[in-house]
């Protein structure tokens, strides 16, 4: 766990800044288009353009030699029109307050496009978890925590876990916000370990979700839905979950990468196999029999049906997008398409089912461990899966028909959906005082 | 009102009083329940009256003080449930009455509220809309501390509406600095509201017709029904009557009625209506507009009469000219206590208001249980939910009617004073 955070986390500010694209500009083209097309009002752009709330604290901690360090704790709550707020605790030293901004709102609109009853936010704490014991990060977690308290809670801003901040991290969240409350606040945090209330298929929910998505966007685009060619950049939590349930429903994975080794083979890769050595080894092998090892650059532009970037942002560019050779693309990282390869792919008739609409499995899942808290009632396994099927098919179904009626890309439409969903919701309640 | 009261007699007025009609309905049964004075008294009584004058400022910068109330009739049974109001009419006495009203309705139907209601003494017509949102949300903070999801949940009632029960959970929400969706109910589905809420009304009323055509040895496609009312309660319940199989021979809305015997293209008629705004000029039924006193339409040659209106509509002046077996109150008290004496005498079955139009507080308890627990059901689940709700109540009141030897009206007021009794007798006096 703390090994492949270390890596996660490293990955963050190495992410290459092709076209000048921030995830935060490229989240933000999309709102304004949208915007644009629904004809908001000034006022309103900016009403829904601003977080309702920005707060900030200072996170001062002993450390284990006697020191101590003072570090800047962050929570922006974006906009509370549809529900609670809802977003991840992100753990990183160079944490930049414009990036929990986008996140934030990213959040609402996927959220909002989900039908999961939740505004968006986002907090942060100026740390390097590699960097911290276990105790000062505890430590840590807890003193960001209770500056908050009366900020966040189930009803008010509940937390989920990313990258850096683990189940652990959401249980020292969850057990001060219960201490200040005299009351068990299970539902203030979402990502628990199944034994403080989390819920089941949590662990490979963004995967689950994908693989739903893909089964109608691959129906639409004229593929056979049971059996596509697969070409998946990530092997950890999203790709390797995607790569093992597709090769276990009888789909071929063509192409399988992490940061280490970019392996492609026409003929389909060996996925037990690989994940097997990844467990173990900590990466993919550096090669296998029957299959090539690309230069990773080279990796997305391999043939198949079905590319889908789920490790970095920006991965698809506008140097690389227009020798694409995917049928469609399937994003399942945030944000691995830039604007101008959007256009791109838009031009050459390859559909992009953006990240907001595919890689929602794990907002849906938090909602639906928080519903599981505040009835006390815990689902089995099987009606989270059935369940998350039927959100996201709704979802799907919303989205496209947005877009039938817009006449305009799934992410536009996925976009548009969202903003308006949330500008109904916030002239339904009004403006307070 | 049809019924001319203006030149009623004294004995005619008091008929015509709705809140004598139920006040009379609940002493029969408490009567035959043998309640005791005391318990009689704390079931008669409401537990709390909130009366508040409320400022708001006024578009042209003046401010004007609103009197409001709510009132919480009994919350033995769960918290309290009603709607609220904004009438120039409201005042105090019909407010708990209809709180009352509210604590026998849940009871029914076995949901775990009491009964409240609430009005503000206002003309909705004269006032803008940033005005009426002004005065929700004053009228809002001002019963806040006896408002809430476990004390006192609102719904919508005459001149609210959705909006109004939007601004009430914003504020409300606001002012407990948290999202509180089940304080309310009735709101708009992106902020809480239920699937199948609009025709939940319409749908108990359709169920009830196929549990009273049972008693009567009727089936659906042999009976001729008369609506009148063709809004949420009496147009949706007539398009699902149709979909049933029922023949809809006539229905009416404020200016009139249509009708025709061989039986009304539902759907087209409720299409011509949403073009038209009114009835007249349906093309495929003779047209009758409407005319002071008693309706001829309630008179038709039918087997089902579905009063979905207004109040006081079978009175003493036409209850014997009713031809119909069996009749449905989708409305509030359509049938005056006289009438409803003469009925029984005749031998009609009549469901009780109580009992017939339950079916929207029934969605509304659907509602505040969805919003507790944030999770949406789907408008199949609520359906059968609701179907299971009222099949089982009707069932209920029509075992107690029989147990007691009585109409289905006495028998629902004798389950339901029953129920509230039996918690009072358990919880006992809190201190």
């Amino acid at each position: 766990m703390h090994s492949t955070s270390r890596e996660a986390t490293g990955s963050l500010p190495s992410v290459p800044t092709l076209d000048d694209a921030s995830p935060f500009k490229t989240m933000m083209a999309s709102f304004d288009e949208a915007a644009q097309k629904l004809g908001l009002g000034q006022q309103e752009y900016l009403l829904l353009r601003k977080p309702d709330r920005e707060i900030s604290v200072s996170v001062p901690v002993r450390l284990d030699d006697g020191s101590f360090r003072v570090l800047d704790g962050y929570r922006i709550q974006h906009n509370m029109g549809l529900g609670p707020f809802i977003g991840p605790l992100r753990l990183a030293a160079d944490l930049r307050l414009d990036e929990l901004r986008a996140l934030a709102a990213w959040m609402t609109w996927k959220c909002a496009v989900l039908g999961v009853p939740f505004g968006g936010a986002a907090g942060g704490i100026t740390v390097d978890r590699a960097a911290v014991s276990r105790g000062e990060l505890e430590r840590i977690v807890r003193r960001w925590t209770a500056s908050l308290v009366g900020d966040i809670g189930g009803e008010r801003d509940v937390l989920t876990p990313e990258m850096a901040s683990d189940e652990d991290v959401m249980a020292w969240a969850l057990d001060t916000v219960s201490a200040h409350e005299r009351s068990t606040a299970n539902p203030a945090v979402t990502g628990k370990p199944e034994a403080l209330g989390g819920s089941a298929g949590h662990h490979d929910a963004v995967a689950q979700g994908l693989r739903v998505i893909l089964r109608l966007a691959a129906a639409r685009s004229g593929l056979d839905p049971a059996r596509l060619d697969v070409v998946i950049q990530g092997a950890g939590v999203v790709g390797g979950n995607l790569a093992r349930i597709l090769h276990a429903e009888g789909h071929r994975v063509l192409g399988l990468s992490d940061l280490q080794s970019s392996l492609y083979s026409p003929n389909g890769l060996d996925v037990p196999a690989l994940l097997a050595h990844r467990a173990q080894h900590g990466h993919l092998p550096a090669a296998v029999p029957g299959a090539k090892s690309l230069d990773p650059a080279r990796f997305l532009e391999q043939p198949c049906q079905v590319l889908a970037p789920c490790a970095v942002a920006n991965a698809i560019h506008q140097e690389n997008a227009e020798r694409i050779q995917a049928t469609l693309v399937l994003e399942g990282a945030h944000g691995p398409t830039t604007p101008a390869a959007d256009e791109v792919l838009e031009r050459r008739g390859i559909p992009v089912v953006p990240d907001i609409l595919a890689n929602g499995g794990n907002v849906v899942v938090s909602y639906f461990e928080w519903v599981q808290n505040r009835t006390g009632f815990k689902w089995l396994g099987d009606v989270v899966d059935a369940r998350l099927r039927r959100m996201l098919r709704e979802a799907w179904d919303a989205v496209g028909a947005v877009q039938q009626e817009h006449d305009c890309s799934l992410r536009t439409a996925a976009h548009l959906l969202a903003v308006k969903r949330v500008a109904e919701a916030d002239r339904a309640r009004g403006l307070y005082a | 009102m049809s019924t001319g009261t203006a030149h009623a007699s004294k004995a005619l007025q008091d008929e015509l009083n709705p809140f004598l009609s139920m006040a009379k309905g609940f002493d029969t049964a408490a009567d035959l329940l043998g309640l005791d004075g005391g318990i009689r008294d704390v079931l008669r009584m409401p537990d709390r009256e909130m009366t508040v004058n409320v400022p708001v400022q006024m578009d042209d910068g003046r401010v004007k003080v609103f009197t409001g109330y709510r009132v919480q009739h009994n919350t033995l049974r769960g918290p309290a449930k009603g709607g609220i109001r904004f009438d120039r009419e409201v005042n105090i006495d019909e407010v708990r009455a209809l709180a009352a009203w509210m604590t026998w309705k849940c009871s029914v139907v076995n949901v775990p509220f009491g009964g409240g209601k609430g009005g503000v003494i206002c003309d909705p017509r004269e006032m803008s809309r940033s005005e009426l949102e002004r005065l929700t949300r004053a009228y809002t903070v001002a019963i806040m501390d006896i408002l809430g999801p476990d004390r006192d949940v609102p719904a919508p009632d005459m001149n609210t509406n959705e909006q109004t029960m939007a601004w009430i959970m914003d504020t409300y929400s606001m002012h407990a600095r948290r999202t509180t969706t089940a304080v309310v109910t009735g709101k708009p589905l992106n902020i809480g509201g239920s699937k199948g809420r609009r025709e939940a009304t319409g749908r108990g009323v359709m169920i009830c017709s196929n549990e009273a055509l049972k008693m009567a040895g009727l089936r659906p496609e042999d009976t001729r029904v008369v609506v009148q009312g063709a809004g949420n309660v009496g147009g949706l319940g007539a398009l699902l009557m149709y979909r049933e199989g029922y023949r809809i021979v006539s229905i009416s809305d404020m200016y009139g009625f249509v009708y025709n015997p061989k039986g009304l293209d539902v759907p087209a008629v409720m299409a011509h209506l949403g073009s038209k705004k009114r009835l007249e000029g349906y093309a495929e039924a003779d047209y009758q507009a409407a005319q002071p006193g008693p309706s001829p339409q309630l008179e038709l040659d039918c087997e089902l009469l579905v009063p979905a209106a207004t109040e006081n509509q079978i009175t003493s002046l036409n209850a014997e000219r009713i031809k119909a077996r069996v009749i449905i109150e989708g409305a509030n008290g359509p049938t005056t206590g006289v009438a409803s004496d003469i009925l029984d005498g005749r031998g009609i079955i009549c469901v009780p208001d109580i009992l017939a139009n339950a079916g929207g507080v029934t969605v509304s308890y659907f509602e505040w249980v969805q919003d507790r627990m944030g999770y949406f059901w789907t408008e199949e689940i609520v359906n059968s939910r609701l179907e299971q709700i009222m099949v089982q109540s009707f069932s209920a009141v029509r075992a107690t009617a029989e147990r007691y030897g009585v109409s289905l009206r006495t028998g629902a007021y004798i389950l339901s004073i029953d129920r509230v009794a039996s918690v009072y007798r358990m919880r006992g006096i809190s201190s």
